[in-house]
């Protein structure tokens, strides 16, 4: 992979917010890539969990905002678990979308669901679905 | 015995099997299960980020309910609810300024009861002594195996069914505290207890796909596939579960299953208090087969499960 290295205050800041948000520290993650060896939706993501961790490293945040791995993330915690020096990536995975332009578009709305669909959906999936991918 | 139950809102409406025959299996084992009065959905995520503090609220009204009914337990059997229940009284617990700022938003709270129209405005704070547990962990620890396996009426002959646990009732460990995350044994145990074979397999504790089911159903298609399709290469008839979301994955979804892997073949999902309903001689009628896509009506049959004469 490709990335074009920044250096500055927004880099800063971006991975400061991370890092308040998510109570986690990034810097702890020595790539290992256990995250993303148990990952159960690996398969789908542009960029695995260890790489969105060595991005927000790095403080790239642009490429980190438009990464589709982050309406994959089904906080299933597997990551969590094995990791090795105790970092939750999920809860660093729900910080990047916090930081996501709040005025912007759902990533994923009530109106992408068939109403058909919507008929047999438990409202469990419904409630945890909109709570993690809407504004 | 007598103890506060928090269905939650997907065992009231769409699956009401696990609700239904929780209550059958409780009532054969002289457990009297008391709702929270005017409980609420609890929110379904625990709030991952320090600033969506207001994600507790909730639950932590529930589990206020529950203190002010005299409750010192309460009992769910939703992996979510138990998740997000244990989770949030955890965190008031460790954090003096959350349990603050949670106490705070709910002294505002009003309650009106629906038929007397009486308000209610002065609730007493949570303290943090109300212990979340999982009927799992409930039916080992205060009801004992040896007592469930005195009541059984009927003999599942070791029928061989794969426990899973999904993601939320193991993970974090260090908050769920239930069992070991990568290798736990709460679930065999309990089916042994039942009278089930335990299948052992990899994918017991891998995720079914969550609700990444309704944004990307392909991908959550495929991580039900992997669980289903090692269960049964491991030899399970059936795969026991305890949540809502992970029946609706891996019952529902077959059909998508078959249509994507070819060699797929079906295997009927149950919810782990069917199987102790039904092994304590609870009515078929009585386990909410209906709800099933797979039909898992041979599993309970008089051939296949005889009545123990005493």
């Amino acid at each position: 992979m490709r990335v074009k290295l920044k250096s500055g205050r927004d880099q800063r800041k971006f991975i400061q917010r991370i890092e308040e948000l998510s109570g986690e520290n990034v810097f702890a993650c020595y790539q290992c890539g256990r995250c993303s060896a148990g990952c159960p939706m690996a398969s789908e993501m542009d960029l695995l969990p260890n790489q969105i961790i060595r991005l927000v490293q790095m403080g790239l945040d642009d490429d980190v905002l438009r990464s589709k791995t982050l309406f994959l993330c089904a906080s299933c915690f597997t990551c969590e678990s094995r990791c090795p020096k105790g970092i939750d990536i999920a809860r660093v995975m729900e910080a990047v979308r916090h930081i996501l332009d709040p005025k912007g578009k759902d990533a994923f709305g009530p109106g992408e669901i068939p109403p058909e669909l919507a008929q047999e959906l438990p409202q469990q999936v419904l409630v945890s679905l909109f709570r993690k991918f809407s504004k | 015995m007598k103890i506060h139950y928090y269905p939650g809102c997907t065992l009231k409406q769409k699956t009401t099997a696990l609700d239904v025959s929780t209550r059958e299996a409780m009532k054969q084992l002289d457990v009297e299960l008391v709702e929270p009065e005017g409980w609420s959905c609890c929110g379904a995520e625990y709030p991952l980020t320090e600033e969506k503090i207001v994600g507790l609220a909730a639950p932590i009204r529930v589990l206020r309910q529950v203190q002010e009914e005299g409750g010192d337990v309460l009992v769910t059997t939703c992996s979510f609810c138990f998740a997000v229940l244990k989770r949030a009284d955890k965190a008031i617990k460790d954090d003096p300024l959350k349990h603050k700022r949670i106490n705070a938003y709910l002294r505002d709270d009003i309650k009106i009861n629906p038929l007397t129209k009486e308000r209610k405005t002065d609730f007493e704070e949570y303290k943090g002594e109300v212990r979340v547990l999982h009927l799992l962990e409930f039916l080992r620890d205060r009801v004992g195996y040896p007592r469930i396996r005195e009541r059984l009426k009927r003999d599942l002959k070791s029928l061989p069914v794969a426990p899973y646990y999904g993601c939320r009732m193991l993970r974090p460990q260090k908050e769920m505290a239930v069992d070991n995350p990568d290798s736990p044994h709460l679930f065999e145990e309990y089916l042994e207890a039942v009278g089930c074979a335990a299948v052992d397999y990899p994918f017991k504790q891998e995720c079914c796909g969550s609700y990444i089911s309704v944004s990307l159903p392909a991908a959550a298609t495929e991580a039900s596939y992997r669980v289903l399709r090692s269960a049964r290469m491991n030899g399970a008839k059936a795969v026991a579960v305890t949540c809502p979301l992970c029946f609706y994955n891996l019952d529902h979804r077959q059909d998508a299953i078959k249509e994507a892997f070819l060699d797929f073949q079906g295997i009927p999902i149950v919810f782990f208090t069917q199987l102790l309903a039904w092994a304590l001689g609870v009515d078929k009628a009585l386990l909410g087969l209906g709800e099933h896509s797979v039909p898992a009506d041979g599993l309970f049959s008089e051939k296949s499960s005889p009545e123990v004469r005493p």
